[in-house]
């Protein structure tokens, strides 16, 4: 077996236009069945993933005007309720205004019947009081006088006293 | 064991290509490389056919899983290719140049990866301690082996030299759809500014133009020999450190010694395979990406408009360019 010292800078026309042949069969048989199919899939990830995020993007924004409508609105109810409170506060005052003064032109009114009642009363009584007076009077009179004195007389002589009393009490 | 044996007293005669035994193709040998790079070439188009099937977009009957690879080596394959694709190539080439030369890059990377894989495995090394076994006599020719397959493809100048020359022919080819004869010429001449400008300038645009002309030549001849260098350097190391046992052994060394060296060496060597292994992506990367800076290189203005464009665009939406 001989086996001479080998120069690996020696030039071989073989495999210089073999390496050409072969990696130009294989540029082309990979360009037309192998690299087509493995972009094709990495663009259609690519495309995928770029439209899940445009997709949550879209989402996301549209959440976000969702959330600013229903902070919106949740002001807008807020103010409602607070103008509602405000009204009702506002209501209950009048009406407790209102109701206070009816009371109190009740009570007035009250009062001024009870007075009118009273001074009614006080005339009565003191109609009542001046006819037993004049009645008592004209009794113990004629206890002294010692004689009777019919019905006749005794209404004659209460009608003098009490015109005599009401002469001078005015 | 022919081979290590021989390898001992010569590391070379492992590396450099050789001629098999009985396989001659018009009166001279069918060598090693041109066999290995056919079957792995083979090889290489099966694999990545199945890894583009379990990559490509599955039915919709899948779901969301149709976008996912359906393999590991898919897996692997794809994430080679968004790299090489979004990190490395587009920045240099531009997004057209890119789309159009990506096929071409990507075969260029994976082929001369695989045949450096290839190269790391002891295919000729298991076929002749096979041989050994079989305990018959071989009249072996100079510079021949009786291995049909294996061996490292690119450390042989002229493989190298083979996808260099198809790098140059693109390159150049590029150049001439981009820039035309004319701006290929101004190209040559250091640009149109220099071109077009005073005649004071002429000696500096001819002394341009000697060191661009020798430089259209010398850029593939520096892929061909920087892969090949590579491969030659990291192989003959590989080769010297697996040897160091029979060296032992022919220096007469007792088994203690022997045995101590063998192992220290088969460790040194895995040490260096693993090494080896990195080199081989990286010499692959580093060919097909310097082809891609050469091509961005022959259209250069026209990149230049496409980041004016992009700028354009960009501020056309109220958006930085960068």
């Amino acid at each position: 077996m001989m086996l001479a010292s080998a120069n690996p800078l020696e030039f071989n026309l073989f495999p210089f236009i073999t390496t050409m042949v072969v990696f130009g069969t294989v540029a082309v048989g990979l360009g037309i069945f192998v690299w087509p199919k493995i972009l094709k899939g990495l663009d259609d990830r690519n495309a995928k993933i770029l439209g899940e995020i445009a997709a949550a993007e879209a989402a996301r924004t549209a959440a976000a005007a969702k959330q600013k409508e229903f902070e919106q609105k949740l002001q807008e109810a807020m103010e409602q309720s607070s103008r509602m409170i405000r009204e009702a506060k506002a209501e209950a005052v009048r009406m407790g205004e209102e109701l206070r003064a009816r009371s109190e032109a009740e009570l007035a009114e009250r009062a001024r019947r009870a007075q009118d009642e009273i001074e009614s009363a006080r005339r009565t009584a003191v109609a009542e009081l001046e006819a037993h007076a004049a009645t008592l009077a004209v009794s113990i009179a004629s206890r002294i006088l010692k004689r009777e004195i019919s019905a006749t007389d005794q209404k004659r002589m209460v009608e003098e006293s009490l015109a005599g009393m009401q002469g001078k009490s005015r | 064991m022919i081979s290590l044996l021989a390898s001992a007293s010569d590391p070379m005669s492992h590396i450099v290509d050789k001629g098999l035994h009985e396989f001659d193709f018009l009166g001279r040998p069918m060598m090693l490389s041109m066999v290995t790079m056919t079957v792995t070439a083979i090889v290489l188009v099966v694999l990545l056919r199945w890894a583009a099937r379990s990559i490509a977009t599955g039915p919709e009957s899948m779901g969301n899983k149709r976008f996912v690879s359906q393999s590991a080596f898919g897996g692997v394959i794809e994430v080679m290719v968004l790299y090489l694709r979004d990190q490395m190539l587009e920045p240099v080439m531009g997004a057209r140049l890119t789309r159009k030369y990506l096929p071409f890059l990507l075969s260029m990377f994976f082929f001369i990866l695989a045949l450096n894989i290839v190269g790391l495995i002891p295919f000729v090394e298991v076929q002749e301690f096979i041989y050994s076994l079989r305990g018959e006599a071989f009249e072996i020719k100079e510079n021949r082996t009786l291995a049909i397959f294996g061996g490292a493809a690119t450390a042989s100048i002229s493989v190298t030299g083979g996808m260099a020359l198809i790098s140059f022919v693109l390159i150049q080819v590029q150049g001439f759809r981009e820039l035309g004869v004319k701006g290929w010429l101004e190209h040559l001449c250091g640009g149109h500014d220099l071109v077009s400008g005073s005649p004071l300038l002429y000696p500096i645009v001819l002394l341009v133009f000697v060191v661009e002309f020798f430089g259209l030549f010398v850029k593939p001849a520096a892929l061909a020999i920087r892969l090949f260098a590579n491969m030659v350097a990291g192989h003959t190391l590989l080769i010297v450190f697996t040897s160091f046992g029979v060296l032992a052994a022919n220096a007469g060394l007792g088994w203690f010694g022997v045995g101590a060296i063998t192992v220290v060496s088969a460790i040194g060597a895995m040490l260096i395979t693993l090494l080896e292994v990195f080199v081989a992506l990286l010499q692959a990367f580093v060919f097909m990406f310097l082809t891609a800076v050469f091509i961005s290189l022959m259209a250069h203005e026209d990149h230049g408009n496409e980041e004016a464009h992009a700028e354009a665009a960009a501020h056309a939406h109220g958006a930085p360019a960068h």
